[in-house]
Parts: structure tokens; sequence; C-alpha cells
């Protein structure tokens, strides 16, 4: 069964019809990219999905669930995570509270345990500040752990992001542009790391523009055009496929 | 190593140690028959410092929104007079003017910080989910109009003679005036040292990192599964209910509420206090509060030896606030105690 469907959505700003009825699917497991000409909606795809822009019209299906129009808060509770493409780190915040503050289930999040210091905050709070701890060090960013991510580099912000969303231990990862402005050494080994969670059982959804990085990482890959889905298959037969040759050398 | 520094836990900790020791002599000035006499030059220095330990609790709501939310609220005053005609209304006995209904003193207290925080829900529920400057339009407005209702609707808010006739329970309760002058500030401090026990709790704790994150990026909190509206509806109902303690008390105090007390003053006053101390340090807007209060006492003083009318030197010492603001946003932005990486400015 798929984890998530989206079925027929479509958005438009003004007049613009950044996504005209498409539909697409993913399994749980699959490791899928998402390309296509600039403006081909695969942004938008991604902001529909996650609850930051509501479709005019389509259903999006997750876990079995119709999720759709559902706030980003909950979609993410419910398991779904996105990072965005220009990244979103908290500036003003520490690179470790950036990826604390992700943590699930802190009762020290409400007022009367935070007020009271319960012990089941305390004990939340270790095993956060650990969980937390672990990941910083395995992007490599324990050097920088009470940096505020103001002073981060663009590819350190990409690798916080990652960590950040990984906190919430997601079911579904939704990428926007995770190469995007990042050096080849960092872009090869970010590649690697979503390919590790992937073998681990984590869905991925990339969204790229650099054709060569996606089509070795990926099983699957999506292009979209003008909001429309374009072909859906493996990446060398969608490497082979004419209109896409089309699409990105003639758009 | 100072004596505070061995004390058990953190700042916060500390906070409510000293505030219970001082809500303690309070209680000993106020219920036992010792008296003190105080030097009548000393009369308008706790005068002041009362009125700073009710502006103090003002602040600290103000720094939960602002400081740590990241929420523009323009219009603190009138939580802050909500608390204060709330309890003047259901507590006062015979006023002059308007509606005085009799009923216990602290009933009316816990009815003044519910109706300062009733208010800040329905003003966070109207404005909250809309752009910042909405907020800070909406609680500028909503103070205006309610200034306005109590100038004038003599028949409940007394017009601008206000309501008297509240009852002053420290001053029931103490020998003479000097020791209810000490007893209430005693009281008020070691209010103000607990709730800032309490605020300094809950920044600490996961829930000020939810706050934070807000201020800084709503979107990538909700991405993260934080409910940013419901965090800034409790962060703006807390400071409104703060607010609405310190008008309750300043009532109970004072014993006469009037428009007067509650202008756009009251709101800058708080406001500069904690740009000068640094937003987002509970300390240092105390501090920066102090500052701000401690020059307008200074000015009386210096009244008395400048050669400019009264009038006059009001003009020059709003000025001198003024240029006070401009030089802080301009060298020192995140405030004297701010931590600049922290409130995202350039220093």
């Amino acid at each position: 069964m798929s984890l998530l469907a989206v079925e027929d959505l479509t958005k438009e700003f003004g007049g613009l019809r950044a996504l005209d009825g498409l539909s697409v699917s993913v399994d749980r497991g699959d490791l899928v990219g998402v390309m296509g000409p600039n403006g081909a909606g695969k942004t938008t795809l991604f902001n529909c999905v996650s609850g930051i822009v509501r479709p005019d019209g389509g259903a999006v299906t997750f876990d079995g669930t119709d999720v759709t129009g559902n706030s980003p808060e909950a979609l993410a509770r419910a398991g779904m995570i996105r990072t965005f493409q220009l990244t979103r780190e908290l500036r003003t915040m520490t690179v470790r509270d950036n990826v604390r503050l992700a943590a699930t289930d802190q009762p020290g999040e409400r007022t009367l345990p935070a007020l009271l210091r319960t012990d089941a905050m305390e004990s939340r709070e270790r095993e956060v500040d650990e969980r937390a701890d672990e990941l910083i060090e395995a992007f490599e960013l324990a050097h920088l752990a009470d940096e505020y991510s103001a002073n981060l580099s663009g590819g350190q912000r990409k690798l916080l992001e990652l960590a950040r969303a990984l906190m919430l231990d997601p079911e579904l990862l939704l990428l926007d542009e995770p190469f995007a402005g990042v050096n080849p050494t960092l872009t090869r080994d970010i590649a690697d790391r979503i390919r590790e969670l992937n073998s681990e059982g984590m869905t991925v959804v990339v969204i790229e523009h650099e054709l060569e990085t996606l089509t070795d990482l990926v099983d699957r890959l999506v292009v979209l055009q003008q909001g429309q889905l374009l072909v859906d298959g493996s990446p060398e037969t969608v490497l082979d496929d004419e209109r896409v040759v089309e699409a990105y050398l003639g758009g | 190593m100072s004596v505070v520094d061995r004390l058990p836990g953190g700042e916060g900790e500390r906070a409510a140690l000293i505030g219970g020791a001082c809500v303690l002599m309070a209680a000993l000035f106020a219920l036992t028959p010792l008296v003190v006499a105080l030097p009548s030059a000393l009369y308008v220095f706790f005068e002041v410092a009362i009125l700073y330990a009710v502006y103090g609790l003002l602040v600290l709501g103000l720094n939960l929104q602002y400081g740590h939310t990241g929420l523009i609220n323009f219009g603190h005053v009138v939580f802050f007079a909500a608390g204060g005609y709330t309890v003047a209304m259901l507590s006062a006995q015979n006023p002059f003017a308007g509606i005085g209904l009799g009923y216990p003193w602290v009933a009316a207290l816990v009815a003044g910080v519910l109706v300062a925080a009733l208010l800040g829900a329905l003003v966070g529920a109207t404005s909250l989910r809309l752009r910042d400057d909405f907020l800070a339009i909406a609680t500028l407005a909503t103070a205006e109009i309610f200034h306005t209702l109590f100038v004038n609707f003599r028949g409940i808010f007394g017009g601008n003679v206000g309501l008297s006739g509240i009852p002053q329970p420290i001053a029931a309760l103490a020998t003479d005036g000097d020791t209810t002058l000490l007893a209430t500030l005693l009281f008020f401090g070691g209010c103000v040292a607990f709730t800032f026990a309490a605020v300094r709790r809950l920044t600490d704790a996961p829930y000020g990192r939810v706050l934070r994150a807000v201020r800084a990026d709503e979107l990538v909190a909700r991405s993260l599964g934080k409910s940013a509206f419901s965090y800034k509806m409790q962060a703006f109902v807390y400071g409104a209910a703060l607010a609405g303690l310190g008008g309750g008390l300043f009532a109970l105090y004072s014993g006469a509420v009037a428009p007067g007390f509650f202008t756009l003053q009251v709101t800058v006053t708080v406001w500069i206090g904690m740009l000068l101390g640094g937003a987002g340090s509970h300390r240092g807007v105390l501090a920066g509060l102090a500052i701000i209060m401690g020059l307008r006492l200074l000015s009386r003083f210096a009244l008395d030896v400048t050669p400019v009318s009264a009038s006059a030197f009001a003009s020059i010492r709003l000025i001198v606030i003024g240029m006070i603001l401009v030089a802080i946003v301009r060298y020192r932005p995140a405030g004297i105690w701010g931590n600049a990486e922290e409130l995202g400015v350039d220093s």
C-alpha cells in the first residue's frame, strides 16, 4: 500500500496553474526523485502535501488517511517531515537547540510540567539531549553545537536541517533540493546519508535540479512539467525518454 | 563567591527564595504590632519603588511576549487597566461615581487576573493568526478604545475621576502609614521575585525553546510539529494575566483607579525599559526598567535645580527618554544585557 498518495491535485496562484491535476503515489520504503524544469510545480507539490499551502482541488492521503489541508504541525506529528529549498535554520538558536527543538513527546513543552519541572520532563530531556548529540555528531556538527546557526556555512545549514528532521524519526522525509549550493564532496556525503536512511526503511522523496546526483541516488524518478506528470519510472527509462530531454533542453 | 551563589538551584530558585523571604517580612510588618519609622525624605523613593515593582510584573509579561515569542504588544497598559478596574469595580465600597460592588478583595484580585487574561485571549484570537504588525495595531487600538471607555462611561467606570473606595488590605493590617509603605514594597517585591522565578523556569524549560523557535521562524516550528498559534496564544495570555495582576495589586495599594494611571505612558515606559535592558533576558528587562524609572526619579530632583518651568522640564524629560531609545536602537540594538545573537540583531 502506498504511504503517500496524491490524487488530482490542483493549485492556482492568480492565473497560474502551479499544479494541474497531478496524481502520484509513493510506496513505503521508496526513494523517489522529483524533477522538472523551473516552475514545473515541484515545490508547490511539497507545499501542498506538507500542509503549508492548501490545494484548490484534489486529495492527499498519508498512511491511509486523508490529510488534505491538514496543518503542517499535524502532519509533522503524524510522521511527515519536510526540509526547505532555502534552508530555514533557526538563526537565533544554537545548533544544539535547533536539533533538540524537534523532539517529540516532550511534556516540558506544556506550561505546567515546565513550571513544576516534572521528572517526566527531566528524563525525556535527558533522552532528547542524548539523541540530539548523537545526530549532531553523526552530521559532523559537533564542534559547532553551541554556535548560533546564523554563523553556519550553507552546507552546514543543509546538514543541520537534515539532522533536525531526523530528530523526529519521520516515516516520510520530503527533501526540497538538499544539494542546492552544496559542494561536490558534501553532495556525495548527503546522498550517502539519504541512501542509508532509505535502506534503514525510511521513505524519502527528493526534489532536485541536478540530474546526475538524483539519477544516481533514487530508484524511481517522477518528472513534472507545468504542474502535470510528464514521466514516472526508473532513472534509466526516464532519462531516455524524449519528452524529458525536450522539457529540459527545449524548455 | 557571594552568599547568593551558594544558595541552591539556579537564578529562578534563588528568586523564589528571595520572594518567599520578602513576603514573610511583609507579613511580619503587616500582621504584628511591629512598626518602622521612615525618614520623610525617603517616601518618594518608596513610592517609586512600589510602582517599579508593579511595572516589573508588566515588563516580565511583556518580555515573555516580545522577548521570547516575538509578539509585538503596543497595548500592554490595557491589561494592566483591566486588572485594576476589575478589582476596583468588584471590591470598591461606595465609590464616588461608577460601579462598586463591595466584594472581598481576594476574589476581586483573582477576577482581575482572569479578566485581563480573557481580554488577552480575545485580542489574541482575533490578531495572532495574522502578521506580526496586525497584533501591534490591534493591541494599540484596544488600549485606546478602553481608555476612551473609562473616561466616557462615568456611570460604570467613574469617568475621569475614576473609582475610589477600593479596600487597601495592607494599610488595614499594618499599624501606621510608614509600616504600610514598607510592607507593601516587600510584598510587591516578593510578587515580582515569584513571577521572575516562574517565567525563568518556563523559558529555561523545553517550553521556552518552542517560544524562541516561534519567534525565530514560525513555519519551521510548525513543520517540526509545534503548534505556533497555541504557543503565541499562551505567551500572550500569560503576559496579559501578569499585567492584570499588576493592575489589581496597584488598585489595592492606591485605593483608587483613574484613567490617568493607565495611559500610553505606561506601555512606553515598560517597552523602553525592556529594550534598554535587553529583550529576552528576564534580569535585563527588570534592570532596564529600573534605569528608566530611576532616571525619572532623578529628574524630579533635577527640576528643583534647573532654571526652566515645570512644563518645559516635562518636555525635556520626554526628549531625553526618546533620545535614550534612539541611542539604544542605533548603538546597542540588543539592549544592555541582551544577547545580540539570540535576538538576531547586529551590534
